[in-house]
């Protein structure tokens, strides 16, 4: 018993837990929004509520202002799991690009802010227009069989995965 | 401003950005084996959210769960095709392709200290606000 959960304890410190595992605990995340709230999944809706809460001249929307809420708690989340991934101090977990990112990438600071910051405006007008992001149209949207999310997220992936299968085939990585 | 329903969004937030990380969707590496097809466990985490969240969805359905703030049944709330849907999704998978980043895991790369993450999520903010605008105009005529 005791070994059991020492065991356990350690799989919690794990910075990769099983797919399935985290595949079924956002499931259960998410399905408990909708049944204390009413309110499914949903990111890409909070960044355009933050756009406008930045934007001079506008009034903030104060109903929406869980929205915000719900992407700081998300910062909170990802700094508890790098504070917990079982490395002995915490000192910002480094980011993995692989050979793909690595190539992709502009090699000089400049120009790799504003790879960054371009691939984030596509992120951010897309989601926009499509009325939601891989949270809110493939985790909530699909699952809840919304034939509009069903052929978003199918494009999401289409277009992603040509567009990284064609630049890794050109960049021969 | 403090109330019932932001507490109960600030630890959604929490509990999604831990298990986002702890999916391995918070490394472009990770987002590159399965655009590349080279290690599909976030295919699973993916695959495995959605059936699950989709058998929720039908017992909540079947058996009339309620909603604990509405007292009615769970909604079962269905995006519009709106226009402007596939060039959205278009754009989206381009920037997903680009950096390995989505809205979502954007946030979590932040906390957990990524810096690079920070230009992203200014990107997505800037886009986001593009996008409203473009919003308003195509409902507008």
């Amino acid at each position: 018993m005791t070994d059991a959960l020492s065991s356990l304890w350690a799989a919690f410190f794990n910075p990769l837990w099983t797919p399935v595992l985290v595949g079924a605990l956002i499931a259960l995340l998410a399905f408990a929004q909708r049944w204390l709230a009413d309110q499914p999944l949903s990111c890409s809706t909070g960044f355009a509520c933050l756009a406008q809460d930045i934007t001079p001249g506008t009034r903030r929307d104060r109903e929406s202002d869980w929205r915000v809420v719900f992407l700081l708690g998300i910062v909170l989340g990802g700094l508890l799991a790098a504070l917990s991934d079982g490395s002995p101090a915490w000192q910002g977990t480094a980011a993995e690009f692989g050979r793909f990112y690595t190539a992709l990438v502009p090699d000089s600071a400049w120009g790799a802010a504003l790879w960054w910051i371009g691939g984030g405006l596509l992120i951010g007008l897309g989601a926009r227009l499509a009325g939601g992001c891989t949270s809110g149209h493939t985790i909530a949207g699909v699952a809840m069989g919304a034939p509009a999310s069903l052929v978003a997220s199918a494009v999401f992936f289409a277009v992603a995965v040509g567009t990284a299968q064609l630049a890794a085939w050109a960049m021969g990585v | 401003m403090i109330n019932r329903k932001n507490v109960l969004f600030l630890a959604f937030g929490i509990g999604f950005g831990f298990l986002l990380s702890r999916a391995g969707a918070t490394s472009p590496a990770i987002i590159s084996e399965l655009l590349l097809f080279d290690d599909l466990r976030l295919l699973w985490v993916i695959a495995t959210a959605v059936m699950v969240g989709g058998l929720l969805t039908w017992l909540a359905w079947r058996f009339g769960w309620r909603a604990r703030n509405t007292g009615k049944p769970i909604s079962i709330q269905h995006k519009p095709f709106k226009r402007g849907l596939i060039a959205g999704s278009v754009l989206f998978g381009l920037g997903w392709a680009a950096t390995g980043v989505c809205p979502g895991t954007a946030l979590a790369m932040i906390g957990e200290g990524k810096g690079f993450a920070v230009w992203v999520g200014l990107g997505i903010v800037a886009g986001s606000g593009l996008g409203s605008w473009v919003n308003q105009r195509l409902t507008r005529d």
